[in-house]
């Protein structure tokens, strides 16, 4: 028997059509299928290219919606439908907020995809931090820093990440990280010790994202600007606007994320719908503040002269 | 047909297994006679269309009636020539599957097309009538005075006597195994090869996997019975079945052209075709055998995504290139 026409791609948006998604991956993960039967059920259950990607694993997958098999090193497109899969990330080529098909898709191909990672790939290697470091000390010889780039499949161009204890360096999307990071430019193989340094002083200038530490966990060097000046001055813990900003924290334990937040805001009113407080508490916990601080941080010279307190209360916090 | 003990099936392939339950809910596994009406309406093989088949004006289609043998009706042969071609071209004379009960000459030629692109091929597929309008032995007298007729005019067609071959799958792959045996043994045609895609071979029945996959998959042993018992009536099974309505039934298989043979391990045909590969070797001749893991009947044409479907598709073009880049 030849040629029934089945176009299982001709699944359109009705009830039956998510519990045929449903029962198609069901079958898949219990017949133990690989990733690429996968990423190919989601390609053509979707009808357009679907692609899984795992840097840590080093998995990249991408196969059209007739099943063919075809990676493409163009990055994906901000607007395509995604979702996590553990450490992986599976895209449908397909812009716009995923329908509630396509959402099953996403889900159950995920869901599959990242048992499958568990299984045949055990947890997502360490990071070899003996070769990472090599890469990034400038003393080391060239060819030695190309091997271990070559060990780690690092490729043209690549960046470092600081966190706490590790280094770790990388090619391609930034990855999931544990908590606070500094990420370095993106730079050649052999300038990778540049992106390190950078990194280290991002890393400084990333908060804990607490109470006591408000700010953003990840910090870009190339965002820094002409902050990161401020992290070759010594400890600066006596200086008073730090000493002030310490008292005023002391107040209340929502002081120091009020005033992160509404330094790092466009309005008082983007700053207010963030900590989801009422406008006028927000005024009001500004102008005990502003009592305390003993400066107004309503004006730009007020604003700046917070943000550079808060900074430097930061940078002595993570030396 | 009775089981005395569970069988044990071989375990569908992931991705087949996955979209199997969307094509059994078009064709169930055990399809019985009363089942070919609605089939035949409801056209589950489906049918290219002029547009398909002339793929943006690369092929030109014609439909020709030809006599059939000794008195029968004419047949109408579909000949879809390349037009752009360079150098020699070759003939793909194919037999359209469908158990010998169901579909027509444009069923499955949509890959013969791919191969005529990859080639220089003449398609032409034949409309032999089916069974149980017609029985046995009808539909593989209207194949071979078709192809009688296309190796006569060759010349007219535009292809290479030499580089001509017979392809077909399911029943269409029985009659193709049918038409190399009768060309070889009436001095018919001279054939460069046979494409037998999971052949129906055997109207007996009866290997051990006709019963391990009762009930399973595609096209299981009910099924099976159907669509013999139609071509056969009583004679099904019994002592005097001719070789040509069951290329099993041949007793010498020497002095065949080159086969290719596939079948799924998951099937019907399973034993029947492996057996029908086998008996080739041990006859001396050339015959190219895959038996693709996990793979129900017509897995290539229902789940055409599948990893393992493009692999046995790719495998078919390799053989062609064995066969034909001389």
């Amino acid at each position: 028997m030849k040629d029934l026409a089945v176009r299982l791609a001709a699944l359109d948006a009705d009830a039956g059509a998510a519990l045929r998604v449903i029962a198609y991956f069901d079958s898949l993960v219990e017949s133990r299928a690989g990733l690429q039967s996968i990423v190919r059920g989601a390609a053509v259950l979707a009808d357009c290219p679907a692609r899984l990607s795992d840097d840590e694993r080093r998995v990249r997958i991408r196969v059209t919606a007739a099943g063919v098999n075809a990676w493409r090193d163009d990055p994906p497109a901000p607007d395509w439908m995604t979702t996590a899969a553990g450490t992986a990330t599976l895209w449908l080529e397909r812009a716009g907020s995923p329908g509630p098909v396509e959402a099953m898709i996403l889900e159950r191909a995920a869901g599959a995809a990242r048992a499958v990672l568990d299984r045949t790939r055990g947890r997502a290697p360490a990071a070899d931090p003996a070769s990472a470091e090599l890469i990034v000390d400038a003393s080391a010889p060239a060819e030695v820093r190309r091997q271990a780039a070559r060990r780690l499949g690092l490729t043209d161009p690549a960046y470092a990440i600081a966190l706490p204890a590790e280094t770790r360096v990388r090619s391609g999307p930034l990855p999931k990280l544990p908590g606070r990071a500094g990420i370095g430019p993106a730079a050649p193989i052999l300038g990778l010790p540049a992106s390190w340094a950078a990194a280290k002083v991002a890393l400084r200038f990333a908060a804990e994202g607490t109470d006591e530490d408000p700010g953003p966990r990840v910090v870009h060097a190339e965002e820094l600007g002409a902050l990161a000046l401020l992290a070759e001055l010594g400890d600066q813990s006596d200086a008073p606007d730090v000493k002030a900003l310490d008292h005023t924290a002391a107040a209340a334990p929502w002081m120091l994320t009020t005033l992160h937040t509404m330094a790092a805001s466009i309005s008082l009113r983007a700053a207010a719908t963030t900590l989801r407080l009422h406008h006028s508490t927000l005024q009001d916990r500004i102008t005990h503040a502003e009592h305390l601080l003993g400066w107004n941080v309503r004006t730009p010279q007020g604003r700046l002269r917070l943000q550079l307190a808060l900074a430097l209360r930061r940078l002595h916090r993570h030396p | 047909m009775t089981l005395s003990v569970e069988m044990t099936p071989p375990p569908f392939d992931p991705e087949l297994g996955a979209a199997l339950p969307a094509i059994a809910a078009m064709i169930p596994a055990a399809l019985t006679a009363d089942l070919i009406p609605a089939l035949r309406a409801g056209g589950p093989l489906g049918s290219p269309t002029d547009d398909e088949l002339r793929r943006d004006g690369r092929f030109t289609i014609e439909e020709r009636a030809v006599p059939g043998l000794d008195g029968d009706p004419d047949i109408s042969l579909l000949i879809l020539r390349p037009t752009a071609a360079t150098g020699t071209l070759g003939c793909v004379y194919f037999t359209h599957g469908g158990g010998m009960i169901l579909g027509d000459n444009r069923t499955g030629v949509l890959e013969a097309l791919d191969w005529a692109e990859e080639f220089g091929l003449v398609v032409v597929s034949v409309e032999y009538r089916l069974a149980p309008e017609t029985p046995h032995p009808g539909p593989v007298d209207d194949c071979y005075a078709g192809l009688v007729w296309t190796a006569d005019h060759a010349g007219e067609l535009g292809f290479e006597p030499g580089r001509m071959i017979v392809a077909g799958g399911s029943a269409g792959g029985g009659l193709a195994a049918a038409l190399a045996l009768r060309a070889r043994d009436e001095g018919g045609p001279a054939l460069a090869g046979q494409m037998l895609i999971y052949p129906m071979l055997d109207d007996r029945n009866d290997t051990y996997s006709c019963r391990q996959m009762a009930g399973r998959g595609i096209w299981d042993t009910t099924a099976n019975d159907t669509g013999w018992t139609a071509l056969l009536g009583a004679a099904r099974g019994g002592p005097d079945v001719s070789p040509y309505a069951a290329p099993a039934r041949a007793t010498d298989l020497s002095n065949l052209p080159p086969a290719f043979i596939d079948v799924g391990s998951a099937e019907t045909f399973r034993d029947e075709d492996v057996a029908y590969a086998n008996r080739i070797w041990q006859a001396g001749g050339h015959a190219e055998l895959h038996v693709w893991p996990g793979a129900f009947h017509g897995f290539d044409a229902t789940v055409p995504q599948a990893g393992i479907s493009q692999e046995a598709r790719a495998a078919r073009v390799r053989w062609l290139h064995r066969l034909l880049d001389v």
